[in-house]
């Protein structure tokens, strides 16, 4: 477009927007009539439905007008509202029956006409290109690619800070902050949406604990966990510190390797969402389609299956981590449904849980013997329904990732990252882009293992499984491929830039010093890698990295070498 | 539709029942984006617009009063102009559940609202290019 064509796009679009201002004015005018009612107990259910019906169309506008703020607050409320209508409308509500709502959802509606009227009254370009963020802001980052912050705090912080900058190695990112002068920085730390860890020495946890509680958020998956350094490890001093608190307690002397993994998999734990994908099965609809909701709500993913012979396709389409079955089905015995589950092999962990009114232990106990793993006893309540779902969803989770990670290092293993490098083949095709394997190698591990031991052998590969996780992307996937061998995906990334990349690992590695007994040791690590969009099968695109890395070790180690197809190394 | 290799993409309808979406919609499809578009106010009105409007992309609200997204996409699938056009939901709702449903509906996508008008018309060439031209 040309210059005059996007001032006249601009100017047009200001216009639209002190249009909407005008209507959201009057919107909020509307809406704070209706916060007037629930003040008053006087919340009519047609209203109420209104109500619901404007802040909706709030939450879909307010952001593509330039108020992402407007639009995310009244999505939180319409949340609310929609929740109670459902149950209304599930108990037969009549239109004009009066509906009790929280007075703190009236205030929420007012608060809407502050974020209106602090917007800014001219829209510009950069402004409009943000509206589209806003919309998955309450998540974390979930796996590696993350940067983990940790923030020292304390009165004295010389002694965290000499820590710090032995942790800088590890790839995370290092701030302090005096708890004298909480306000600072308080504002900063909340504003975080990645994974942060707090981390202080045991005299001052107290304090650190109170600001905590004082000035972050305290909702249990929101918490900032604390990890205490501190001078003792008897049983008192432990228990002490435990009580007041602290998510971790490390003791001088410090293993460092150790605690750089432990501050790794804290993060990891707060980043993972408490989600799960739930199959309903049950043959009354209604019913059935108010627990999907009310999983839905509770941010679980929930599908209901209401005839029992679509059971299968089903599982296999949606790959739940978790059934919840009526017992009994029309004709169908849940019974009889969950043993046919466990005839295939794929779904033998599956976690199959009943929702039925039999309270006969001795009924229960034969049910459960025939392939069920728990039940749940109607009638349940909505909270207890997503509370029992979320925990049995977070230990399937943590059973399949048990089997489906190296335990050692906690990354993907062998026969699934192959699977992976198969995958991102597929995508690279469809997609169009680039992407790039990596097979990296610890050089002389055999040496680091018949020196100082299989125990220090095994630091290594795991420090180096956390410096992979820390400084690569989130969607590059990491898998260890055999003892001291891993095997990197990097998706929608230059050869050039892949090399680079890996390079500068493979430096920070080498800088890493590992203590065994009053002994140090450095170990470095060579590298190949290969364009995936050159092979027709993905076997051959990690055969040729590992050909790479073949000749990288010849050619003297400690570094990186880029798979050449035009070298005379190369098979046909 | 699978079999297609080149889609041309011109006309592109859009079926909104809030009248500002619909003008800054307006501006993102034509202006910004280049597209010819018809906008219409209504499920209904679409049924009217889209035979003879002959789009080569549908852009559907979800929730409209009356008939919503879902039951519009199925009367359009009653005309033979409109037999296979790609259709996109435009949505406030952005559960994955929801999403999916829509898609097993057989739209190509979906877009959450709310939308950053510079950028839509990329979107929805986006999607199209992934989904439809393979």
């Amino acid at each position: 477009m040309s210059g005059v064509a996007v001032d006249q796009l601009q100017e047009r679009l200001k216009l639209l927007k002190e249009r909407f201002f005008e209507r959201a004015r009057g919107d909020i005018e509307t809406l704070s009539g209706f916060a007037r009612l629930i003040d008053q107990q006087q919340m009519p259910m047609s209203e109420l439905e209104r109500c619901y019906q404007l802040l909706h169309r709030m939450a879909g506008s307010a952001g593509t007008f330039g108020l992402p703020e407007l639009g995310q607050a009244a999505r939180a409320i319409e949340k609310q509202l929609k929740a109670l209508l459902e149950s209304a409308a599930s108990a037969d509500v009549a239109g004009d029956e009066l509906v009790s709502v929280s007075a703190e959802v009236a205030s929420e509606i007012r608060q809407l006409a502050t974020l209106l009227e602090k917007a800014p009254d001219v829209v510009t370009t950069a402004e409009v290109s943000q509206a589209k963020a806003p919309a998955v802001a309450e998540s974390y980052d979930g796996a590696h690619g993350m940067q983990i912050n940790v923030m020292a705090l304390g009165h004295t912080l010389d002694y965290l800070h000499g820590l710090l900058k032995s942790l800088a190695a590890y790839g995370f990112v290092l701030e302090s902050g005096s708890i004298d002068r909480p306000d600072d920085f308080a504002e900063h730390l909340r504003g975080r949406t990645n994974a942060s860890i707090l981390l202080c020495v045991d005299s001052e946890l107290g304090e650190v604990m109170d600001f905590r509680e004082q000035y972050l958020p305290t909702a249990e998956h929101r918490r900032f966990p604390v990890v205490c350094i501190g001078h003792e490890s008897s049983f008192e001093s432990l228990y002490r510190v435990a009580q007041q608190g602290a998510t971790a307690y490390f003791c001088e002397p410090l293993d460092l390797p150790e605690l750089a993994e432990r501050i790794e998999s804290l993060a990891l734990e707060r980043g993972s969402r408490p989600q799960g994908r739930v199959l309903i099965v049950d043959d009354d609809v209604e019913l059935g389609e108010h627990y999907c909701l009310v999983l839905k709500q509770a941010g679980i993913i929930a599908r209901l299956v209401s005839d029992p012979s679509d059971l299968m396709s089903e599982l296999s389409a949606f790959e739940p981590d978790l059934v919840l079955m009526d017992v009994q089905l029309r004709s169908y015995s849940g019974v009889t449904l969950a043993r046919l589950i466990r005839y295939e092999q794929r779904w033998l962990g599956l976690p199959i849980v009943y929702l039925s009114s039999e309270d006969n232990p001795e009924n229960q106990l034969d049910a459960l013997s025939k392939g069920a793993d728990e039940f749940l006893v109607k009638p349940v309540t909505d909270d207890y329904l997503v509370r029992s779902v979320r925990i049995r969803c977070y230990r399937a989770r943590q059973l399949s990732d048990l089997m489906n990670r190296d335990s050692l290092t906690g990354l993907l293993k062998h026969s699934l990252i192959k699977q992976e490098v198969d995958r991102e083949l597929a995508r690279c095709r469809r997609a169009g882009h680039i992407s790039c394997v990596v097979m990296l190698d610890l050089d002389h591990f055999k040496r680091v293992n018949d020196t100082w031991g299989h125990g220090q052998g095994d630091i290594v590969i795991r420090t180096l499984a956390n410096l992979l996780r820390n400084r690569l992307r989130e969607s590059d996937v990491i898998g260890r491929y055999g003892g001291e061998e891993f095997l990197l995906i990097l998706p929608d990334c230059e050869p050039t830039v892949a090399v680079k990349l890996i390079e500068a690992i493979g430096k920070s590695f080498a800088e890493l010093v590992f203590w065994a007994r009053d002994d140090s040791f450095q170990v470095t690590l060579s590298a190949g890698v290969a364009l995936i969009n050159d092979f027709p099968v993905s076997d051959q695109a990690i055969e040729a990295a590992d050909q790479a890395l073949y000749q990288r070790k010849r050619g003297g180690r400690n570094g990186v070498t880029l798979y050449d197809p035009s070298a005379v190394g190369m098979k046909s | 539709m699978a079999l297609v290799t080149e889609v041309t993409l011109n006309k592109v309808l859009y079926v909104e029942d809030d009248p500002d979406i619909r003008a800054i919609a307006e501006l993102a499809l034509q202006d910004v984006g280049g597209f010819e578009a018809a906008l219409c106010s209504s499920g209904q009105q679409a049924l009217e617009v889209a035979p003879e409007f002959g789009p080569d992309l549908i852009l559907l609200d979800v929730m409209m009063p009356e008939m919503d997204g879902p039951e519009t996409l199925n009367k359009l699938r009653n005309f033979p102009e409109t037999r296979s056009t790609p259709v996109i939901f435009m949505t406030a709702r952005i559960q994955s559940s929801e999403i999916e449903e829509y898609l097993a509906l057989g739209a190509i996508g979906v877009i959450p609202k709310p939308f950053d008008p510079m950028t839509l018309a990329d979107d929805i060439r986006h999607l199209v290019r992934e989904r439809v031209q393979r």
